[in-house]
């Protein structure tokens, strides 16, 4: 019961923050509500018992994506942006294309309706060590180098042309 | 909960990040709308690892590497739109037509 309840107030916070983010006229409001969706999220893998998932959720995305994206909605934003329209004239055949994609993917999603989860979700943390210690040792490696590269492009791409 | 309920949710907050690139028009909404795509990835990823493979962190991993994958993604995008937007004066995509013939 507790369950069921956790889950569909996750989902309802998660997917109405969604539709926040994607409508807001104020760009400043719209990427505070990604932050409270980046969160519900994070509820989300907790309620599946993600744990290590859970905390580099809320690390990653809602402490360290989501302030990015709002410090840079404020050096970008204009008081006259306030105005202007933020959805382009194509709403409609967007629209066409998520309920096109939405029969497709929810087919997809009713053949797991019987699938219940059968053992007690346990930690993983542990687990997830050893695997990128053992055979995940290239990928991890790859990614740290695809880090040091995004680290050294944000600051490139980031300098004014006078100090270049 | 079975397996429908979370693939059901990450489906629908897909469509919403879907919508949301296709039709906002400043490109940090862009931005944050893959932001919720990504999200949804692993809400699926992890919803799997839980239901068909509860015995492994397979698909645990797959999402911290997507989460490591987004993060670069939205530092290096978000360095380019600093960019473009001090040459441009502009964060409406629209107005990005440097490229038109």
């Amino acid at each position: 019961m507790i369950e069921h309840i956790v889950f569909y107030s996750l989902s309802t916070l998660v997917l109405a923050a969604a539709v926040c983010v994607v409508t807001m006229k104020n760009t400043v409001h719209s990427s505070l509500f990604l932050g409270l969706s980046l969160a519900g999220v994070a509820g989300l893998f907790a309620a599946l018992g993600a744990d290590f998932l859970f905390a580099a959720q809320i690390m990653v995305y809602v402490s360290g994506i989501a302030v990015l994206i709002i410090f840079s909605v404020m050096i970008l934003g204009r008081a006259s942006d306030l105005h202007l329209r933020q959805v382009n004239e194509q709403w409609m055949a967007a629209i066409l294309i998520c309920v096109v994609s939405s029969a497709g993917l929810l087919k997809i999603a009713g053949a797991y309706r019987g699938t219940l989860a059968l053992t007690v979700a346990k930690p993983g943390t542990h687990e997830i060590g050893r695997l990128f210690m053992g055979d995940w040792l290239l990928p991890f490696e790859l990614i740290s180098l695809v880090l040091a590269a995004a680290l050294l492009g944000a600051v490139f791409f980031s300098r004014s042309e006078a100090s270049r | 909960m079975t397996l429908a309920h979370y693939m059901t949710v990450a489906a629908l907050l897909f469509l919403i990040g879907i919508f949301g690139a296709l039709t906002r028009r400043n490109i940090i909404g862009i931005l944050m709308s893959i932001e919720l795509m990504f999200n949804a990835a692993n809400i699926n990823l992890a919803a799997f690892d839980r239901f068909l493979h509860p015995e492994g962190v397979a698909g645990t991993t797959l999402a911290l590497f997507i989460m490591t994958v987004a993060a670069a993604e939205v530092v290096v995008g978000l360095a380019l739109l600093l960019a473009i937007y001090r040459n441009t004066d502009t964060a409406y995509v629209e107005d990005y037509n440097l490229l038109k013939g």
